[in-house]
């Protein structure tokens, strides 16, 4: 609780902090709002050229859009200082952290905010918003909804920590933690119908980014128990599995002592 | 004279110290991996499920087309618009406003030559693994193929430096150009047939990447297609026409955004 007070509370100071730039910030979340309609664009002309593949329809793709920008958007803005991992342990920034008496990666992760991620998540809640509408979605599958972007959440905040861990245990992580992430990403962005058999099981189990999209946008339209079962059980092993990894990783971090004069 | 020295100057040290530190070539291989692999392998499965055509594509000219843009965007031509607007938040721009060189034109070569390492790897490659898995279309075996291949290439590097450099230039009357940077590489990945190869596309949005600059930037996706051989050198003659038109509201931009700076000396 106290934790979550002090996430809470860096949280705010970090938006009041990006918002005194107002233009610019307001202009970071339109911007990034109208870039995603992007994606929706290319996927939706492609459901229109290829047809319907694995079930999956134009409006589906707008729900999965929805999914992956909701949880980017929940841990890329809140938590932005997880993608900073590799420079600050590159550059010894990381022992200001290991000396504050709060919760590592808390302190960590609430360390920076990220402006444009606000509007990928403005852009995920109107897409999930219009995802419901079009599929005339019942009460249950909104509440569907609400549960699956929290383990999308989950798993999205899970993958970044297990990813951006490689911070500490090369030179100079950032290239291969950026590579690592786009690796991850990419896929969840894709037409979820085309990952068929082997491509499937890759990135379901193997990389998670069919689960935070793909997989909660089938859930939803099928109403699959099995595979919300199976979603909720990933998720949950994903979050430990981060956490071990990060704790596991973080004993391989040597201070760089900088010598430093004045700044 | 001096500004070709310079600009060979440029783009070997750049590659030079590519080849000693290749973290930058594994982010980039990473990266054709993750968007163009995996959307190929996407785009077999799709292709079989409607028996080997879509729109009167094949799969094989379908995944020429998809690797040009992906290898084309390797380049990385597009950070040239955050390196401008970097250098005008730090103040970098009036350091190098009092060298003796043209700011523009050493950003430009500085930015062909910082990825042309990585381009280069991975292209060849990727055409060899291309070429051994899935094949070459007939296309790419006729006479003109090269040499267009290779005029398209140059002009839509031109085209996507100009463009991009347009929107770096922002930097000069607004603080944060991401916004708009975002806009028009979306619009450049749209239409220049990345996710969705130009064979596939609308009527209507095949018009748009004609006669946009965001799609003549990467004509060179067209050129794996049958229409190429016929319309050639009108889609040559569009990317040049932008890049007259482009290149003198950049001189415009150019002259006036200096008008802006004020250099101090230290």
């Amino acid at each position: 609780m106290k934790e979550l007070n002090f996430a809470l509370y860096a949280i705010k100071k970090n938006i009041q902090s990006s918002a005194e730039l107002r233009t610019s910030f307001l202009m970071n979340i339109i911007g990034m709002s109208i870039n995603n309609v992007a994606f929706i664009i290319l996927w939706v002309f492609f459901v229109k050229s290829v047809g319907i593949i694995g079930g999956w329809t134009a409006a589906d793709i707008i729900g999965l859009q929805g999914f992956v920008a909701t949880c980017y958007g929940i841990v890329f803005s809140a938590g932005a200082g997880i993608r900073k991992l590799a420079d600050y342990t590159a550059s010894g920034a990381f022992d200001r952290f290991m000396l504050s008496p709060k919760n590592l990666l808390v302190r960590i992760a609430t360390s920076s905010f990220g402006v444009s991620a606000l509007g990928d998540l403005f852009f995920g809640i109107v897409c999930l918003g219009i995802y419901a509408f079009i599929v005339h979605a019942a009460i249950y599958q909104i509440l569907l909804i609400i549960l699956l972007v929290f383990t999308s959440v989950i798993v999205f905040l899970s993958a970044a920590i297990v990813i951006y861990s490689t911070s500490f245990l090369l030179t100079d992580a950032s290239s291969a933690a950026g590579g690592l992430f786009e690796l991850f990403l990419t896929p969840s962005l894709f037409h979820g119908g085309a990952f068929q058999g082997i491509m499937r099981f890759i990135f379901t189990f193997a990389l998670p980014s069919l689960l935070i999209g793909a997989l909660p946008v089938e859930i939803v339209r099928d109403v699959s128990l099995d595979k919300l079962l199976l979603v909720i059980v990933l998720a949950i092993f994903w979050f430990v599995f981060s956490i071990n990894i990060f704790n596991r990783a973080i004993k391989k971090y040597e201070s760089t002592n900088f010598m430093t004069f004045g700044s | 004279m001096k500004e070709i020295r310079l600009a060979i100057k440029i783009v070997k040290t750049l590659i030079k110290d590519r080849m000693q530190y290749p973290d930058r070539l594994f982010v980039d291989t990473t990266g054709v991996i993750a968007r163009c692999g995996v959307l190929l392998i996407l785009y077999g499965y799709v292709y079989k499920l409607n028996n080997g055509t879509i729109g009167g594509t094949t799969f094989l000219f379908a995944a020429w087309s998809i690797f040009f843009y992906f290898s084309f965007s390797v380049l990385r031509l597009r950070d040239i618009s955050r390196e401008i607007m970097k250098d005008v938040q730090t103040g970098n721009v009036e350091v190098l406003f009092g060298k003796p060189i043209s700011y523009l034109s050493y950003r430009m070569w500085w930015q062909f030559g910082s990825s042309l390492y990585s381009f280069v790897i991975i292209t060849i490659l990727a055409v060899i693994a291309l070429i051994f898995i899935i094949g070459l279309p007939p296309t790419m075996t006729v006479g003109i193929f090269i040499p267009t291949l290779i005029l398209t290439f140059i002009c839509g590097t031109v085209l996507s430096l100009f463009l991009y450099a347009i929107v770096g230039l922002l930097a000069f009357w607004i603080e944060d150009i991401n916004p708009v940077f975002w806009i028009v590489d979306k619009a450049v990945m749209i239409l220049g047939g990345s996710y969705l190869p130009v064979a596939l596309f609308p009527t209507s949005m095949y018009k748009i990447a004609l006669y946009s600059p965001f799609g003549a930037a990467k004509f060179i996706t067209h050129t794996v297609y049958d229409t190429w051989q016929t319309n050639w050198y009108q889609l040559i003659g569009l990317q040049l026409f932008w890049i007259i038109l482009l290149g003198m509201i950049i001189y415009f931009m150019f002259a006036q955004a200096k008008q802006k700076v004020s250099v101090n000396g230290g």
